[in-house]
């Protein structure tokens, strides 16, 4: 007696458990699929792209290139520093991201939004900005000079 | 209406939509609800219109827009779905404060309510992703910067960021992911939370029909205080919605919505962004905050605004709907209003006026010089810098300025850039007529008039 009524619960429960599974397994796959779409592409991933002759970029001058990415330019300060290398710099403002302009008399960056500046390296001497310029990877190949993603 | 009757029973469905009775004192504050539904009908028509000429594309979406608005219809479709947007967002927040003032989100209410917070984030959610559509300098900066917040979130914020733009910049994929949001999700999600907010008004009355119900209860006759809705209070309805249309088509007409240039990335003209005139009290409100304290302002305090949005009715546990028995929800609700009001009002004057093009002989300060430091030069100097400041008669004056003596003031030999670096620091010189305008005032003897 008592295990039928046991068995009979359970069938019940059963049921509803399934219908509850079913719905949430198809929803679940939906969501993956959501995902996946939404994803944005990781940080690094862009491609190199030759934006210039190493001798387009003078000592000390950090020069604005383009990056052709997908459906706009991305302003890069490429910044050739001599004997310490090289560095690529995404010209947006890390405080809100305006573009920050490099101003020749001042061997400054400076940000017309809302007065933040920085150093040739991109590191930040005064205003809101929270951290240095963001880095994008550089590539000096022989005479060729390529400029790829975000380092995160 | 037979046929239908015999099927679906219209008519029992018709009467409880039609012929409840409404207090005699009904207010036209009362419709605000009814007046935002009929803008927003208009926007998802002219959206749809616009949605047949427009081109989601960042290399092809501009040059829709500008062929759209060489047609006088398309032009004028275009401005009255940028109108339609601003007439939402006031009327939503109108609706808002008047469903405030009179208590309506308490129990019973306490839904709508928060299908109507819904609806105000799905509203501000389709401001925000519409604005980056044409591909102009001013919506994409404004997205560049309104994304950029987004990234001050603590822990998640970068990948917000990437999330919101589908990249680490907004780009061409930005466009299409704010396409979609704009024309499906967004509505989508207003459609979800339209039905349940609109279906639960129908089904408990407006919250100023209580007390008719309860006279009814108490076996009182009502008639002498009431009016039928239909039709008496749906011709009062109508006559503020068309109101509310003339004032859309007026405007929309008489100030067409203009196109900027093309968006650039690169910014090679330095345009420097503003925002939507509803985000300028958030603007504002970052200019009172140090730099430390960026991610309270942007984030902290939204997310604290919509906590308590949302959980109003659970956290004003007095069950009054008095006004004199609400002293502190009153009061708290009147100083963030003014807050507001006043941050949005600082945000829009602190913008730079049009400066003049052309050379003032005898120019003013106030009139000629103050507006040209204002837009040029004090978010540098501000009063701040010192000896530098520029946002006072008395910080220009101090130092730098020889009455009468132009070519012996450092000002103008700045501005020039024979004193080098020239001002504005990484922007471009100010116009010559700009700068012979200052020398103007400075010969004059660089008056505070």
């Amino acid at each position: 007696m008592n295990d039928k009524k046991q068995v009979r619960l359970s069938r019940r429960r059963f049921l509803s458990l399934s219908v509850g599974s079913v719905g949430a397994i198809m929803g679940l796959g939906y969501l993956g699929l959501a995902s996946d779409f939404l994803n944005p592409p990781a940080a690094n991933a862009a491609p190199l792209q030759e934006v210039g002759k190493v001798s387009d970029f003078p000592e000390q001058t950090p020069t604005l290139v383009s990056y052709k990415g997908a459906g706009v330019e991305e302003g890069v300060y490429v910044v050739n520093l001599g004997s310490e290398g090289w560095l690529a710099l995404d010209f947006h403002c890390t405080h809100l991201q305006c573009g920050v302009n490099w101003v020749d008399a001042a061997n400054k960056f400076m940000c017309p939004c809302h007065g933040g500046v920085y150093d040739i390296k991109g590191n930040v001497l005064s205003g809101p900005p929270p951290q240095a310029l963001h880095r994008r990877k550089i590539l000096v190949e022989g005479d060729s000079v390529q400029v790829g993603g975000v380092l995160s | 209406m037979k046929w239908l009757d015999e099927r679906l029973h219209v008519s029992e469905l018709m009467a409880s939509l039609f012929d409840h009775p409404v207090p005699k004192r009904s207010n036209f504050l009362d419709y605000l609800g009814f007046a935002t539904l009929f803008v927003f009908i208009s926007q998802a028509v002219t959206g749809m219109l616009l949605a047949t000429k427009y081109v989601p594309s960042a290399n092809e979406a501009y040059a829709s827009i500008k062929a759209l608005d060489s047609t006088v219809a398309g032009e004028y479709v275009r401005s009255l779905h940028s109108w339609g947007a601003n007439f939402m967002i006031v009327l939503v927040v109108l609706h808002l404060l008047r469903v405030f003032y009179e208590a309506a989100y308490k129990k019973p209410r306490e839904l709508t309510w928060i299908a109507g917070i819904i609806l105000l984030i799905g509203t501000i959610g389709l401001s925000f992703t519409g604005y980056l559509l044409p591909w102009d300098q001013e919506g994409y900066w404004a997205t560049t910067v309104g994304t950029a917040m987004a990234g001050y979130v603590p822990g998640i914020g970068n990948f917000l960021l990437q999330l919101m733009r589908d990249g680490a910049v907004v780009t061409g994929s930005t466009l299409t992911r704010f396409y979609s949001i704009h024309m499906l999700v967004l509505p989508a999600l207003i459609l979800l939370a339209f039905l349940p907010h609109f279906f639960f008004v129908l089904r408990q009355g407006m919250a100023s029909t209580d007390e008719l119900a309860e006279a009814r209860n108490r076996g009182e006759d009502i008639t002498g205080k009431s009016i039928p809705f239909w039709p008496n209070v749906a011709v009062r309805m109508t006559l503020l919605v068309l109101l509310v249309a003339i004032a859309l088509w007026v405007l929309a007409g008489i100030y067409p919505k203009g196109l900027g240039d093309a968006a650039d990335a690169l910014n090679k003209n330095h345009y420097v962004p503003e925002p939507a005139w509803y985000f300028f009290g958030v603007y504002q409100l970052l200019k009172y905050f140090p730099g430390k304290f960026d991610s309270l302002a942007m984030v902290g305090l939204p997310l604290v605004f919509m906590v308590v949005l949302f959980g109003l009715p659970w956290l004003d546990r007095n069950p009054s709907r008095l006004k004199r028995k609400r002293p502190v929800a009153l009061s708290v609700a009147l100083v963030i209003v003014l807050g507001l009001a006043f941050l949005t009002y600082q945000g829009i004057a602190s913008v730079p006026k049009p400066l003049p093009n052309t050379v003032v002989l005898h120019p003013s300060y106030t009139q000629n010089i103050a507006p040209i430091f204002q837009s040029k030069c004090i978010s540098c100097h501000s009063s701040s810098s010192g000896n530098y400041a520029l946002d006072s008669y008395a910080g220009v004056v101090k130092q730098n300025v020889v009455p009468g003596n132009p070519d012996g003031s450092k000002l103008i030999l700045k501005l020039e850039g024979k004193d080098q670096p020239q001002m504005p620091l990484g922007q471009n010189p100010l116009s010559k007529d700009q700068i012979q305008t200052i020398k103007n005032w400075v010969q004059d003897g660089a008056r505070n008039n």
